[in-house]
């Protein structure tokens, strides 16, 4: 199982070297740049604390002993030196922003190019939110460590090993002092720093928790006033928001707290140094250039040092998130091409369900031992209460999942020897809710065949039915749907639905019709569109419209995954079984509905 | 855990202003002192710092250069010590105390937003998109929350670091101070300008995360179509082609960041190398001393660089002037008077309702009721029958003044609508969705949601024995703990309807509103609902939005509606009486029922 908790797993349980790793190989192609950045980095770091070397030099051999030449010749090499360091840090800069996009933008192809390869069964028991925070936040994470992280760390690591060099050469003993000091700075700062992200975590938690009940209330809003729940709703609200109060005010003054603590261990370091130094420059150890540049040493290296705090205290989050987005991208789809998978030109013929087994979860079969045998151009119609195997059915012949035990043959092949593509591009299918994509109406009915032409378009739109609604907007097969087709209404995106259908010329029809989204003349359009689809395919329908159920060939009455019932409408309308009782309470309101409409 | 956090009592309603700096102060109040409190502290913390570097100055100058004896050492070096120990403390309150400043204003503005949102009226929720008002209670009092407890602050730090150490340059030489802040103005107007266009980049960048997430979203939730047309290749294209976007505007946005950087280095580093060499002249024409000079060396990088960051804050200031504003769309809006009006004994309202030429139109002026008049008797049972449109559903939102009829006269008992409190009237009248609305809460509370009372365990059993919902409730794991919805079970229809109906009968309100439709449940359930039903209907005046023919028949009087008018009106046998709507229905509905129909 790829994916199995959706719960947000902040933190990974240790440190796994083979997740760094392979943080670190996303670099890999791109050593060269990575080779430039660190360089530009070394620069920088050491321009920083040759910069204070230089002030000292200024003030012992240019100030102090009274010689402008030699200060104004220093100030020369300082000012020549800042545009070096000015050319490094948008070198610096430059690189790694595009490392980072470059990265994050890779992560993302590659995530999107596995994830659709996926099952079906995999987008069933994974919630789309789940994936998309994979590629928002997860993947900027790891672009993050990899660039500015690496960056902080380095540039860090440099900065202070420099400026611990330049102290060395100014005063031995008194770089010792300081030495000692930034090990326990870097501890107690990360410290610091992981208790802090620790605090916003609970923060972001209750945060989401505020965000559904305004949610709820809002949505809810008929109800609430209803029942006159305002007062106590408040009170609940009110509880959360005091929640939400103490937690991060709690985490906002343990953040106050980190930079003083920082501040105060290193003032203890510039305290010493002046107590030590001044009997130095006694004894002619040290200058007054000297202290100057180890107060500007000690002073600066704060930042380095919280920079070390940061990156260490957020590595953990980002190897979490390093290991959701790596499962993502080595999850394996359940059902792919076998190998030598054949790819026939067709796949007319007839169609068996033979001995088919399948659940979804195993303690609940929902199909067992189910038999059919469909004939080439059959119509049949499924028909039954929820949760009776209807859409299973139709879901193993589509191949979007593949049965447990038994298996399916298309025209005497067993299906899982032909490849996917081959049969997936002979269906036409039209789903119950439809779901449009953001573009024109033409673009969207053109989607399974994308080298159709305006005519075809056209032409199926007709049969469908859509062609009508399509003329009467303003742009025409133009018209923008809007985001998953919300522009339009349901039964416009199901007349588009079916013309996409029809277009792709389908050897195997599959339509799971919704009950009560068109109106009475889109409906007998439809229904001649349908027909002629059906006459020349194999169908089947899971079927709610007594128009459509007259059409089949053959009623299957579906019930806990069995075919309890099975003939023509007039059969078993004349059994008064199952079907018949169904049947009669759904079209009475269905027939209402009409008569209403057309009253 | 769950005591109540008490905030400042104040209606961030007398905030209300079209300037948003002015209505960002307005929030404050209540607050002010303590915001002020965190300013001085930080004025203290800055001071001590720039102290610091006056106290190296009489390091040097008094004690190292006078070859002062040898135990002012420490001294000094405590005395170090001692203005970061002020520093630090004074660091920590001024972030302690900003910190409850921000906070307390944002609970006190989100709670306010609550409580308003819920009290505004059907028809603003009608006209507002529930993700915009979402998006305005917690993106933008996120970016209030952020302006007091980060923007505000570090303005006042940059400022205060500016002032405060400029201030130390003076005393030590005025010239020279002056001379340290000639290039400051344009460093200014070069953050300005390059933070307004990495404002505009940036707002890009996030428009093009937000495209490439609607791409993504698209694709996983349309992921049944790509695969049933075999278009992976496709998707893989439209979803490069964004992502590849992305990438650029990202890069565009690193390459304002890039020239930004080092062209603030250069002119900083000009700025700070030019105050090195003069000062390093005045010294050595001994204008200042050394003390002075390696004092003013250190302060001189305090009032340069954090200049640079003004542009970025004074960007920033502005979002939270547009959130202000966008938040007070909401504030304006004038909320429903729920209290004022009539509100006599319930027990003495018998449900005598009669309409009389009402009507209502939508504020577009579009009508949707028209000259509706009939009366109801006490304890009557009326269905409304009539297509999709025809104005059913307003009409019963009429009667808890959900909307406001806009003509004619709706009476209680005789007494017009108006003059009951709303609350009242939403207090007497019970309601039963199509699909009714559960909250993510346990079933029990679910049930006890309405009852406005203090309700026993025995009752709500009770309760939902009299939906028959009781026996599928006892069948969950949790029974009656169990939570609805996303993060608990899904229920049906059908269950979700029956729990509906157990929460009307704790109600027990006077007067009853059904829609009745069983569309997507199977007749077993369908049966179980309707006995369900009709023990709720026992003595009360019930309205039905009726499907089906047992509510018809029923029914003491029938309404046919249609665009809002009454069509037909009698009872169930007058109308099978006469030609019309009616007729028609119920004869096609009975043949079904009898089979005829189908087998033809």
């Amino acid at each position: 199982m790829p994916v199995k908790r959706f719960e947000e797993e902040d933190f990974s349980s240790s440190f796994n070297g083979r997740t760094i790793s392979r943080i670190l190989s996303q670099l890999r192609p791109y050593w060269k740049l990575v080779i430039v950045f660190v360089t530009a980095i070394a620069v920088i770091a050491f321009l920083d604390s040759y910069f204070t070397y230089l002030g000292k030099r200024m003030i012992d051999e240019g100030i102090i002993p009274k010689n402008v030449n030699l200060m104004f010749s220093i100030a020369k090499t300082y000012a020549l030196l800042m545009l070096v360091q000015a050319l490094f840090v948008f070198i610096m800069i430059i690189v790694t922003g595009y490392l980072g996009q470059r990265i994050h933008y890779n992560l993302r192809k590659e995530m999107f190019s596995n994830v659709q390869r996926q099952s079906l069964s995999y987008f069933d028991r994974t919630p789309v939110g789940w994936i998309m925070s994979r590629f928002t936040s997860d993947a900027e994470k790891i672009a993050d460590l990899v660039t500015w992280g690496l960056l902080d760390i380095s540039w860090a690591i440099m900065n202070i090993s420099v400026a611990i060099y330049f102290m060395l050469r100014i005063n031995w003993r008194l770089a010792l002092i300081v030495l000692s000091l930034v090990p326990i700075l870097v501890f107690v700062a990360a410290r610091f720093k992981k208790k802090i992200l620790s605090e916003y975590r609970e923060v972001r938690k209750i945060n989401s928790r505020i965000t559904g009940a305004y949610n709820e209330n809002i949505t809810g809003i008929r109800v609430v006033k209803a029942f006159r729940r305002e007062e106590i709703n408040l009170k609940a609200f009110g509880d959360l928001t005091g929640e939400m109060y103490r937690a991060s005010y709690r985490a906002a003054w343990l953040s106050a707290l980190f930079l003083p603590v920082v501040q105060i261990l290193s003032a203890a370091a510039l305290g010493s140094i002046i107590w030590i130094g001044g009997y130095e420059v006694n004894l002619g150890q040290l200058t007054i250039g000297g202290i100057q540049a180890f107060f500007s040493y000690v002073t600066f290296m704060l930042w380095p040092i919280q920079d070390l705090a940061r990156v260490y205290a957020r590595m953990q989050q980002s190897i979490a998130s390093a290991e959701r987005v790596f499962s993502l991208i080595d999850a394996q789809p359940e059902i792919k091409d076998k190998t030598g998978a054949t790819s026939p030109d067709t796949i007319r013929g007839r169609i068996i369900f033979d001995h088919i087994d399948f659940y979804y979860d195993k303690d609940k079969p929902v199909l067992s031992d189910f038999n059919l045998t469909v004939e080439e151009g059959e119509t049949v119609a499924l028909v039954g209460p929820t949760g009776g195997g209807k859409t299973t059915i139709v879901n193993l012949l589509c191949r979007f999942y593949e049965p447990k035990g038994g298996k399916i043959l298309i025209n005497g092949i067993e299906y899982r020897d032909m490849s996917l593509q081959s049969i997936h591009s002979k269906l036409g299918i039209v789903l119950q809710t439809p779901h449009l994509f953001r573009g024109s109406i033409r673009e969207n009915i053109r989607y399974g065949k994308p080298d159709s032409t305006d005519r075809e378009v056209e032409e199926a739109a007709r049969l469908s039915g859509a062609h009508a609604f399509i003329v009467k907007l303003e742009k025409g097969y133009d018209t923008d749907v809007g985001e998953g087709g919300n522009l339009l209404s349901v039964g416009q995106k199901q007349l588009i639905s079916l013309a996409r259908a029809i277009l792709v010329r389908p050897e195997i029809f599959i339509m799971d019709e919704a009950t009560s989204s068109v109106d009475t003349i889109s409906e007998s359009l439809i229904q001649r569109g349908i027909e002629k689809l059906m006459k020349s395919t194999t169908s089947f329908v899971i079927a709610h419209r007594l128009s459509t159920i007259k059409l089949a060939d053959r009623i299957l009455y579906i019930e806990n995954g069995r075919i309890a019932e099975e003939g023509n409408h007039a059969e078993l309308i004349a059994r008064k079984g199952k079907y018949y009782n169904l049947y009669t309470s759904q079209f009475a309101e269905e027939m209402q509905k009409s008569l209403n409409r057309e009253g | 855990m769950k005591e109540h956090v008490e905030t400042f009592p104040f209606n961030p309603k007398e905030t209300l202003t079209s300037n948003g700096l002015e209505g960002l102060w307005k929030l404050l109040k209540g607050y002010r002192l303590l915001y002020l409190a965190a300013a001085v502290s930080l004025f203290i913390a800055m001071s001590s710092k720039t102290a610091t570097y006056l106290l190296l100055r009489f390091f040097i100058d008094n004690i190292l250069k006078k070859h002062a004896p040898v135990y002012w050492y420490p001294i000094i070096g405590s005395g170090f010590l001692g203005l970061a120990l002020i520093q630090g403390s004074f660091t920590f309150l001024s972030g302690k105390l900003s910190a409850k400043t921000s906070e307390s204003i944002t609970m006190r503005l989100r709670n306010y937003l609550f409580n308003h949102i819920q009290s505004l009226s059907f028809s603003y929720h009608d006209r507002m998109d529930t993700g915009e008002l979402i998006q305005r209670t917690t993106g933008d009092v996120e970016t209030i929350r952020r302006f007091y407890s980060e923007q505000a602050i570090s303005l006042g730090r940059v400022l205060l670091l500016f002032c405060i150490n400029f201030v130390a340059i003076l005393m030590i030489d005025m010239k020279l101070a002056i001379l340290s802040i000639a290039i400051i103005p344009i460093i200014v107007v070069v953050s300005l300008f390059f933070f307004k266009k990495i404002s505009y980049q940036y707002n890009r960048f996030q428009d093009q995360e937000a495209r490439l997430s609607t791409a993504l979203q698209e694709s996983l939730t349309g992921i049944r179509v790509v695969k049933a047309f075999a278009r992976q290749d496709f998707e893989e294209k439209k979803f490069e082609r964004e992502n590849y976007r992305k990438f650029i505007e990202g890069r565009k946005l690193i390459a304002l960041h890039g020239a930004f950087w080092p062209i603030t280095d250069v002119l900083c580093g000009t700025q700070l190398l030019a105050g090195y060499v003069v000062g390093g002249l005045f010294t050595i024409e001994g204008i200042i001393s050394i003390g002075s000079y390696l004092a003013y060396s250190g302060l001189l990088i305090w009032i340069i660089f954090p200049i640079r960051m003004l542009g970025r804050l004074i960007v920033e200031t502005s979002k939270a002037r547009v959130s202000y504003g966008r938040i007070f769309e909401i504030v304006k809006q004038q909320p429903e008077d729920l209290s004022s009006g009539k509100n006599p004994d319930p027990s003495k309202i018998e449900g005598k309702i009669s309409f009389d030429s009402v009507s209502f139109r939508y504020a577009d002026n579009s009508p949707v009721l028209d000259d509706v008049s009939f009366s109801v008797e006490a304890g009557e049972i009326v269905a409304l029958l009539g297509p999709t449109g025809s104005g059913k559903t307003t009409l019963v939102n009429l009667l808890p003044r959900f909307y406001e009829y806009s003509g004619g006269s709706l009476k209680l008992d005789g007494i017009e609508l108006r003059e009951y409190s709303k609350e009242y009237l939403r207090k007497i009248i019970g309601f039963v969705e199509q699909e009714p609305f559960l909250f993510s809460q346990t079933i029990w509370e679910n049930i006890a949601y309405g009852a406005g009372r203090k309700v026993t365990r025995s009752e709500i059993e009770e309760a939902a024995k009299s939906a028959h919902i009781h026996d599928s409730i006892v069948e969950f794991p949790k029974g009656y703990e169990t939570i609805v919805g996303e993060k608990g079970v899904t229920l049906s229809g059908g269950q979700k309807q029956r729990i509906a109906i157990a929460r009307a009968i704790l109600k027990d309100p006077r007067i009853l509103i059904l829609d009745d439709s069983t569309s997507s449940v199977d007749s077993e359930t369908e049966q179980k609902i309707w006995s369900a039903l009709v023990k709720l209907m026992e003595g009360r005046t019930t309205f039905i939005i009726a499907h089906r023919i047992e509510s018809l028949m029923k029914a003491d009087k029938v309404c046919v509606l249609d665009k809002g008018r009454i069509i037909q009106m009698g009872s169930h046998h007058e109308l099978i009486g006469e030609e019309g709507m009616y007729r028609k229905i119920y004869n096609l509905q009975s043949s079904l029922q009898s089979g005829g129909y189908l087998a033809s």
